[in-house]
C-alpha cells in the first residue's frame, strides 16, 4: 500500500501527514483498516481523515463482475493455437490456448526447445500472427527456425516475414526476466514486439534456468521472485489474451516417477502440463520420436499419451488446420 | 502503471528489508526521492540509496528489457556473421554444422582418454586462424583445472596449422596474413589460467566480462574441465546443483554478450538403474540443460564416435555421406545440397590421394556457395 504523502489525495496536507506519522501512520493500509483508533484521532485531525479514507477507499477497491459478463468475454476472446503437429493437439484439447498458461517438462534432449520452435513457426508462417519468444538458454538458433520454414514454403519472402513476426528476448538471469515480462506488462505486447501484427502467444524457454539457481540453500528470495513470474505471467496470458507456453526441467519422485521440477509452489501455477520423454527403443539412438504425456490437464483425463515425431515441423504436411477460435463471430480477433 | 515491486530489483537483500520495513512497497514510491530523503527514511547509507534509487530508476529499467531484443530475422543474420570455429577434423565439423557455434556454449563429454583435452587445445588454436583462410582471426583463453594443458602439444598444433595455411596461400592477401600467423603469435594470443577448486573456477567466471571487455578480441573461452572440481569434496549437492545452474546461466549470458564460443569439458559417469549400468556424462541430469549443444565422445573399436544433441538438421538432409569426402583430421569439410554440384565433386576428387577443401558459408536464403576448392597433394 502507498505511503502516504502530501497531496495524494485531496485533503492531505503536510501538517496532515506530520500529524498522522506522530500517530505512527505511515501507509495507506493503516487508514483503510484502523477505523476505530481514527475516530479517535477525527477529533484532532479533523473530518479530513474521513475524507481521504473515502479517497483510498474509492481508488483502490476491485470492482465486482458478473459470472454472464466474464462468459461473453471469454467466448468472444479465447482463441486456440494449433501446433503444427496432430498428435499434440490431439492432447491439448485441439491446441494452445489462449489466456492459459501450458507447460512443457523433459529432461535434456527430450525436444522441448524444438517444439516450441515449431509452435512459433507455425503461429508466425501458418497463422500468420505474431510471437513473443523469451530466450533464457541461448538455445534459439534462428537457422532450424528458417529450415523448419524451408520446409513450409519455397518462397523467401514469406520465409522472411514469418521470421520478421518472431520477435526474440535474449533474458539470462532472474532479475533480466522480472524486468522483461514488467516490460511487456507496462507498455503492452504490441508495442513490445513492434512487429506489427497482434501477438497470440509468448514462449518463455525456459523457466527453470533463472529460477533454479535462486531457489533453495540459504536464499529466502527465491520462492517470492518465482511467485512474481508465475503471476506475471498469468497477468499477461488473461490481459492480453496470449498462449503462454514455458519450459521446465524434470525431476525423479520417491517411487522414480517423472515430475515437472521447481518444486510443489510452481507445479501449481500452469494449467496444463506435458511431460516429454524419449522412446526407449533398442537399436535407435538417433531417434527423433518423442511420446507426451498429458500430467496435467483441466479439460481432459490425466495420463493420455501420444507418440510424435520432432521432425514432423521440418516437414509440408497437407493437413494442418489453422486457427480455430471458440467465439460466436467468425472473424479473427 | 510502474507498480513493480521493490523485491523484483536486483538490490542487496539487506537493503531490501530496510526498504521494505520503512513502508517503500513498489518502485512508484521510490521515484521522486532523492538520496538524502531515502538514506534518513529507509537507515540505509547514502552511498546504498544511491544504488537502489539507480537500480529503480523508472524508465531505463524498461528499456534495458527491450534493448536486447531482435527478431528471428535479425538473429539469423548475426547467427550466420558469427561463425564458426573449425575442429580440423571433418566429420566432427560435418557433424556440428561447420564447427564449433561462436555465441552458444559447447559441452564435450567423454571417457578419459578420448581426447577432449586434444580437441580445446586444437580448438584454441583454430578460432586463431585469420579471417581470410576462413577462420575467425581472434584470440582464445584456455581455463585449465585438471593441470592438462601441454604447452609443447600447443606449439605441435599451432606448426601444423601455419603449414596447412601455407599450404593454402594464394593470393597477396592471404600471404600478408600468414605473416602475422606464426607459432609465436598463436601462443601469445592464447590465454591460459589455472584452477585449483571449485572457488577459484566460480571466482575465475565473475572475473570474465571484464576480461572479455578489456580483450575483445577473444573469440574462444574453453573451460577444461567442470567436473574435475565440482565432482570432488562436495555434501551438499544441492548446492552443487545451484551453483553450476547459475554458472550455466552466466557462461551463456557472456556468450551472448561477447561473441565468444564456450566449450566446456565434462567427465563420464556409471549410472546404475533397474539393474543396468551405463555411462552417462557427469555433474547430474540437471546439468544436461545447461549447454546449448552436448557432444559426447566414445570408442567404438578403434573409432572414435560422436553424438551430438540436439541433432542437427543441416547433416541430416542435405549434405554428402562421411565416408566419401574425408581426409581424415586434416583438412575442412565441403557441404553442398546442390545435387549436380556433388557430382562433379566426386568425378575430380576420387583421383586424388589427398586434398585440402574450404569450408562453405551458407548464405542467407541463396543456395550455399563454395568459397575456394584446392587440390594439393601433401
Amino acid at each position: 500500500m502507498v505511503v502516504l504523502r502530501d497531496g495524494m489525495c485531496p485533503g492531505l496536507s503536510e501538517e496532515l501527514v506530520v500529524a498522522l506519522r506522530a500517530a505512527d501512520i505511515t501507509t495507506g493500509t493503516w487508514v483503510l483498516i484502523n477505523l476505530f483508533t481514527l475516530v479517535n484521532l477525527a477529533s484532532r485531525c479533523g473530518n479530513a481523515l474521513l475524507a481521504i479514507r473515502r479517497v483510498l477507499l474509492a481508488q483502490h477497491t476491485a470492482f465486482p463482475v458478473s459470472g454472464a459478463d466474464l462468459y461473453e468475454d471469454l467466448l468472444s476472446s479465447t482463441a486456440i493455437l494449433s501446433t503444427g503437429n496432430p498428435s499434440l493437439d490431439k492432447l491439448l484439447d485441439s491446441g494452445l490456448y489462449t489466456g492459459e498458461l501450458t507447460e512443457l517438462a523433459g529432461g535434456p534432449g527430450s525436444g522441448k526447445t524444438q517444439v516450441c520452435f515449431g509452435v512459433a513457426v507455425n503461429i508466425s508462417y501458418q497463422l500468420k500472427q505474431s510471437v513473443i519468444y523469451v530466450d533464457s538458454t541461448g538455445g534459439l538458433s534462428a537457422s532450424r527456425l528458417l529450415q523448419m520454414l524451408q520446409a513450409k514454403s519455397c518462397n523467401i519472402e514469406e520465409q522472411m516475414e514469418a521470421l520478421q513476426r518472431i520477435q526474440v528476448f535474449p533474458v539470462f538471469d532472474i532479475f533480466s526476466l522480472l524486468g522483461c515480462l514488467h516490460h511487456f506488462r507496462c507498455v503492452g505486447l504490441q508495442q513490445a514486439s513492434a512487429g506489427g501484427g497482434s501477438v497470440k502467444a509468448v514462449i518463455v524457454d525456459s523457466v527453470s534456468a533463472v529460477i533454479s539457481p535462486i531457489l533453495g540453500g540459504k536464499q529466502n528470495e527465491g520462492m517470492s521472485m518465482m511467485t512474481q513470474v508465475a503471476g506475471l505471467l498469468k497477468t499477461i496470458a488473461k490481459d492480453f489474451n496470449v498462449a503462454v507456453l514455458v519450459t521446465n526441467t524434470v525431476t525423479r519422485d520417491g517411487n522414480g516417477q517423472l515430475k515437472a521440477g521447481l518444486g510443489q509452489t510452481w507445479s501449481h501455477v500452469p494449467r496444463i502440463r506435458i511431460l516429454l520423454q524419449r522412446l526407449e527403443r533398442p537399436g535407435s539412438t538417433c531417434s527423433s520420436v518423442r511420446t507426451a504425456t498429458l500430467a496435467k490437464s483441466s479439460r481432459q483425463p490425466c495420463h493420455l499419451k501420444e507418440e510424435f515425431d520432432l521432425q514432423c515441423w521440418g516437414r509440408s504436411e497437407e493437413q494442418l488446420y489453422g486457427m480455430s477460435g471458440k467465439r460466436k463471430h467468425t472473424e479473427p480477433s | 502503471k510502474m507498480q513493480r515491486d521493490i523485491s523484483s530489483y536486483a538490490i542487496a537483500p539487506s537493503v531490501k528489508v530496510k526498504l521494505l520495513n520503512a513502508g517503500f512497497l513498489s518502485a512508484a514510491d521510490l521515484c521522486d526521492l532523492r538520496p538524502l530523503q531515502l538514506s534518513k527514511e529507509a537507515c540505509i547509507s547514502q552511498e546504498e540509496a544511491v544504488e537502489v534509487l539507480q537500480a529503480v530508476r523508472c524508465e531505463s529499467g524498461q528499456e534495458r528489457a527491450a534493448a536486447g531484443r531482435l527478431t528471428a530475422l535479425e538473429l539469423l543474420g548475426r547467427e550466420q556473421e558469427l561463425g564458426t570455429i573449425v575442429t580440423f577434423c571433418s566429420a566432427l565439423d560435418m557433424a556440428l554444422g561447420g564447427g564449433m557455434p561462436v555465441g552458444k556454449t559447447t559441452e564435450v563429454c567423454g571417457a578419459p582418454g578420448v581426447g577432449k583435452t586434444q580437441l580445446c587445445i586444437q580448438l584454441s588454436v583454430d578460432a586463431q586462424i585469420p579471417v581470410c583462410f576462413g577462420g575467425l582471426g581472434g584470440k582464445s583463453l584456455y581455463i585449465d583445472t585438471e593441470g592438462s594443458f601441454l604447452v609443447q602439444r600447443a606449439v605441435d598444433l599451432a606448426q601444423a596449422a601455419v603449414d596447412h595455411c601455407g599450404l593454402l596461400a594464394e593470393d597477396s592477401e592471404q600471404q600478408e596474413a600468414l605473416k602475422g600467423f606464426t607459432v609465436e603469435t598463436i601462443l601469445s594470443n592464447l590465454f591460459l589460467v589455472r584452477c585449483h577448486d571449485y572457488v577459484e573456477l566460480l571466482a575465475e567466471t565473475y572475473l570474465l566480462p571484464d576480461f572479455l571487455a578489456q580483450h575483445p578480441g577473444v573469440r574462444l573461452v574453453v573451460i577444461d574441465s567442470i567436473a574435475f572440481s565440482f565432482r570432488h569434496d562436495f555434501e551438499d549437492l544441492s548446492q552443487r546443483t545451484r551453483l553450476l545452474n547459475g554458472l550455466a546461466q552466466r557462461l551463456i549470458q557472456m556468450a551472448t554478450n561477447h561473441n565468444v564460443a564456450v566449450i566446456l569439458t565434462n567427465q563420464m559417469t556409471t549410472k546404475v538403474w533397474s539393474g543396468q549400468s551405463k555411462l552417462v556424462p557427469a555433474l547430474g541430469e540437471s546439468w544436461g540443460h545447461a549447454a546449448t549443444q552436448r557432444l559426447i565422445l566414445h570408442w567404438e573399436g578403434t573409432h572414435r564416435y560422436c553424438t551430438s544433441t540436439p541433432l542437427h538438421g543441416w547433416s541430416l538432409e542435405g549434405s554428402l555421406p562421411a565416408t566419401t569426402i574425408i581426409c581424415p583430421c586434416q583438412g575442412f569439410c565441403l557441404a553442398l545440397d546442390n545435387v549436380t554440384s556433388k557430382i562433379d565433386i566426386y568425378q575430380t576428387f576420387e583421383k586424388l590421394p589427398d586434398f585440402h577443401m574450404h569450408w562453405v558459408r551458407n548464405s542467407l536464403g541463396r543456395p550455399p556457395t563454395v568459397i575456394k576448392i584446392t587440390c594439393r597433394l601433401l
